[in-house]
C-alpha cells in the first residue's frame, strides 16, 4: 500500500488510506472508545465466567467449602441426569411460547408505530419503555392481583356471567407464559421497530406496482427485509426467557419448575457451588449452541431471500 | 383482639385499598417484594461476586476458625465491661419476613439513634447462602438462623463471640435456655423464638378435626394445597408418614420419601416459604404445610382457621440471634440483641407474629391465647415427642438436594 500510494499523492487528500495519519488517529480513537466496554466485559463477564469454570471442576469438602483437590468433570456428568430433562423441556417450552407471542404482538405494534406513529413516534417508543421505570419484580407481583382466583380477571369474568366459578390461571403454564410475554415484549418491540423503520417503503410500493397483493408484498418484501430485526428480537426474548427465574417463581406453581430454579436449588438449598456452576455452564452451552444454529440457518435464509 | 393483632389496620389506607382486591396488607406486599428481591439478587450475586468467599482460603478468616470469635470480640470490644462502648450509627439485620414486632425496628432506631437496615429473605437456603457467601456474614451484622446451624457457624468462624456484659437482658431467659446443647453457655448465639411444624386448614372447606400428615396427600384437595418450599421440611413430612427419622441419611429411605413426595406433587398448587399466609387468607389454597406462627398470623384475618401438629410426629425448632464475624457494627449488634430481649419488646413481637421464645420476663405480657395454646407454647410432654432437624454434612445434603430437584423437575 505504501508503494502504491506513492505515485498518487492526491489520494491522500481525497480519502485517507490505512497508513495515513488521519486513519491512524481514527483507529486510536476507536480503541480508546472501545476500551471501557472491553474492560467492563473482561472484569464483570469474563473473570466471573472463568472463576465459575474453575469452580465447576471442583467439589465440596466435608466442611462445606469448595475444594479443587480432585478436579474432574464429575459435576457435568451429574448435571446430565435424564431426570432433569422435564424441567429443561419446560423451560424451552416457556421460552419458545414467550418468543412467539412477543413477536406476534410486537411486530404489529412496531409496524404501527413506525408507519403511523408520525410525530408521536418518540413518545410511543417511550411508552413502550415506560414499564422499565418500575422494578420488574413489582410488575410481576401486580400480575398476581390480575390473575389470582379472586383477582381482576376472574372477577370481571364472574361479574359478566361468563364463568360460574373462578378458573385457576395463576400457578399454571398460562400465568407463567403471560408474565414472561409481558416482561419480554419491550425487548422484542425495540429491534423490530428499528428494522421496520429502516425499511425503504418504496420497495413495498414497487412490489404493489408490479401487481403484488398486499399480503404478497408483506410476505415477499417487508418480512424478508425486516428479518434481521425479527432475528434480533427473537434472540433478545428467547435467551433471557430460557434462564428466567423470577417469573416462574412468582407466577408459577408446583408443576412449573424451570431449569433456572433447579440451578438456584443447587446453589441455595444444596450449597453445592461446583455442581451449580457446572449445571449453569451446561445450560449456557445449550443456549449458545442453539443460538448459533438458529442464527446460521436464519442468516442463510435472510441472505437467500434478499439476494 | 387488640389493634396490633390486625396487621395493616394502622397503615396507609390508600395502599390498602389498592391491594384490597388481593386481600394483602401493605406489610405483606412489601415483605413479599423485599423477600423476593433478596432471592433474585442472591442468584446473581452467587454467580457474579461471591466465589472468593467459597474458596477454602478465603472462607477461613485471617484468624483461625475456633478462636476467631473470641479474638474478634476482644478486638472490637474493650476488655472493661463497666462502661458501654459508644455504638456505631448503623446496623444491618437479616431476618425472615413477618418475624418481628410491628414497630420493633422503629423503636430501636428511636431509642439508640442507630439507622437500621432491615432485610428479609424468602427461605432458609437463601439466608444461609448469603451469610456464607463471603465466609463472614455477607455484610450483615445480625441474623436469625435456626439453632441447628450454630455449631457449623462456630466451626467456620462465621459468627463472633457475644459479649454477655453488653446484654443485661440475658437474665430474662429461662434457666433451661442458658446452656443449650448447640451452643454451651450461649457463647455465640442468643435464643430467639421457637416453633413447631404442621399444617393449617380452612374448616369451611375441610370439616373435621384432622390429625394426620396423610391429609396433605388427599387427592380430593388437588390444586388446593401447598407445601413449604423447604427441602428439609418436605422430606421430614414424608419421613413422618413412613415412620422414618426426618434426619435420615439412608439412601433407600430417602428414595422411599421421594416416591411419596412425587405422589403428592401433582396435587399441590405450589411450594412456598413466603406466601403460605396470604394464600390461605385469600383462599387460594384450603390447606397449607406451615409453621405454627404462620397459622397465628392467618387467624388475624380468618379466626376460623385450624392448625395441627400431626400425630405421626413433627418438627420443633428454635432460632437464635447471632453476630457475624464480619460485623462492622458489633456494639450496635449487641444493643440490638439486648433490645430484643427486653420483656416489652419481646412480648410485642410475640403478640404480633405468634411465635414465642424462652423469655420468662416477657411471659406476663404475652397474650393468653398464645401462651395457653400447646401448639404455640408446647408443654414438655409434647416437646419430647417433637424432633429437631439436624445439620447435614455436605455429602448427605447433596443426596437430599438431588432428590428435591428430581421431585421439582
Amino acid at each position: 500500500m505504501t508503494s502504491a500510494a506513492k505515485p498518487a499523492d492526491i489520494e491522500h487528500v481525497t480519502a485517507p488510506t490505512r497508513d495515513s495519519p488521519a486513519h491512524r488517529s481514527t483507529a486510536a480513537a476507536t480503541s480508546v472508545l472501545v476500551l471501557p466496554g472491553v474492560l467492563w466485559l473482561a472484569v464483570f463477564f469474563l473473570v466471573p465466567i472463568g472463576i465459575m469454570a474453575v469452580i465447576s471442576l471442583g467439589s465440596v469438602d466435608p466442611t462445606g467449602h469448595i475444594t479443587l483437590a480432585n478436579p474432574g468433570l464429575g459435576n457435568y456428568g451429574h448435571a446430565l441426569d435424564p431426570d432433569f430433562i422435564p424441567a429443561l423441556l419446560r423451560s424451552i417450552y416457556y421460552a419458545t411460547a414467550t418468543t412467539v407471542f412477543s413477536l406476534g404482538i410486537g411486530y404489529p405494534v412496531a409496524y404501527w408505530i413506525s408507519r403511523y406513529g408520525g410525530r408521536h413516534k418518540v413518545l410511543l417508543l417511550i411508552l413502550v419503555m415506560l414499564p422499565f421505570w418500575t422494578s420488574y419484580l413489582i410488575r410481576t407481583y401486580a400480575w398476581l392481583v390480575i390473575l389470582g382466583d379472586n383477582g381482576v380477571l376472574n372477577g370481571t369474568l364472574l361479574d359478566a356471567g361468563v364463568i360460574d366459578e373462578p378458573i385457576p390461571i395463576l400457578n399454571t403454564d398460562v400465568s407463567v407464559i403471560i408474565g414472561m410475554t409481558y416482561g419480554f415484549l419491550p425487548y422484542a418491540i425495540l429491534p423490530l421497530f428499528v428494522s421496520i423503520d429502516r425499511l425503504d417503503f418504496s420497495m413495498v410500493q414497487a412490489a404493489r406496482d408490479l401487481y403484488a397483493s398486499g399480503r404478497g408484498a408483506f410476505l415477499h418484501v417487508t418480512l424478508p427485509l425486516t428479518m434481521p430485526g425479527i432475528v434480533a428480537a427473537a434472540l433478545l426474548t428467547f435467551i433471557p426467557a430460557l434462564g428466567d427465574f423470577v417469573t416462574p417463581s412468582v407466577l408459577g406453581g408446583a408443576q412449573t419448575t424451570t431449569i433456572a430454579k433447579l440451578v438456584q436449588n443447587i446453589f441455595a438449598a444444596g450449597r453445592d457451588w461446583p455442581y451449580g456452576s457446572a449445571f449453569g455452564f451446561l445450560l449456557m452451552g445449550v443456549t449458545l449452541v442453539g443460538t448459533l444454529v438458529a442464527l446460521r440457518s436464519l442468516r442463510r435464509e435472510v441472505i437467500g431471500a434478499s439476494a | 383482639m387488640t389493634e396490633r393483632n390486625l396487621p395493616g389496620m394502622s397503615f396507609n389506607e390508600a395502599l390498602e385499598d389498592k391491594l384490597a382486591q388481593a386481600n394483602w396488607s401493605r406489610r405483606e406486599f412489601l415483605g413479599r417484594v423485599a423477600a423476593f428481591g433478596a432471592a433474585a439478587a442472591l442468584t446473581q450475586l452467587l454467580i457474579a461476586c461471591g466465589q472468593a468467599g467459597g474458596s477454602p482460603s478465603a472462607a477461613a478468616p485471617s484468624t483461625a476458625p475456633t478462636p476467631a470469635g473470641s479474638t474478634t470480640a476482644e478486638a472490637t470490644l474493650p476488655a472493661e465491661p463497666t462502661a458501654v462502648p459508644k455504638p456505631e450509627d448503623k446496623l444491618f439485620v437479616y431476618n425472615w419476613d413477618s418475624y418481628i414486632g410491628e414497630d420493633t425496628v422503629a423503636k430501636f432506631q428511636e431509642k439508640y439513634n442507630i439507622e437500621v437496615t432491615y432485610d428479609n429473605f424468602p427461605d432458609e437456603a437463601t439466608q444461609i447462602g448469603k451469610l456464607q457467601s463471603d465466609g463472614k456474614g455477607g455484610g450483615y451484622d445480625v441474623s436469625y438462623p435456626a439453632s441447628t446451624w450454630v455449631p457449623s457457624f462456630i466451626q467456620d468462624g462465621l459468627v463472633q463471640k457475644i459479649d454477655h456484659s453488653l446484654i443485661p437482658n440475658l437474665k430474662n431467659l429461662n434457666a433451661a435456655w442458658q446452656d443449650p446443647d448447640y451452643d454451651p453457655g450461649n457463647a455465640y448465639s442468643i435464643p430467639n423464638f421457637w416453633w413447631t411444624t404442621g399444617y393449617a386448614w380452612d374448616p369451611k372447606d375441610v370439616p373435621g378435626e384432622l390429625t394426620s400428615w396423610a391429609e396433605l396427600w388427599d387427592p380430593s384437595r388437588k390444586n388446593k394445597m401447598s407445601m413449604l418450599d423447604d427441602l428439609r421440611e418436605c422430606f421430614a413430612a414424608g419421613a413422618f408418614r413412613l415412620g422414618l427419622s426426618p434426619n435420615t441419611t439412608d439412601l433407600g429411605e430417602l428414595d422411599q420419601i421421594l416416591a411419596l413426595l412425587e405422589e403428592q406433587k401433582p396435587l399441590l398448587r405450589f411450594y412456598t416459604a413466603t406466601d403460605q399466609i396470604t394464600d390461605m387468607v385469600n383462599q387460594v389454597v384450603e390447606m397449607a404445610h406451615c409453621w405454627s406462627g404462620d397459622w397465628v398470623q392467618m387467624t388475624y384475618d380468618k379466626p376460623r382457621f385450624k392448625y395441627v401438629i400431626p400425630s405421626e410426629g413433627s418438627i420443633k425448632g428454635n432460632d437464635v440471634m447471632i453476630i457475624t464475624a464480619g460485623a462492622e457494627h458489633p456494639i450496635a449488634a449487641h444493643l440490638w440483641i439486648d433490645f430484643n430481649l427486653d420483656p416489652e419488646i419481646s412480648a410485642a413481637s410475640t403478640n404480633y407474629i405468634g411465635y414465642m421464645g424462652p423469655n420468662d420476663a416477657a411471659l406476663p405480657l404475652i397474650d393468653d391465647y398464645i401462651k395457653t395454646d400447646p401448639r404455640l407454647n408446647p408443654p414438655q410432654e409434647i416437646l419430647n415427642e417433637l424432633i429437631e432437624l439436624k445439620y447435614l454434612a455436605p455429602a448427605d445434603l447433596a443426596q437430599y438436594t438431588d432428590r428435591w430437584n428430581k421431585l421439582q423437575a
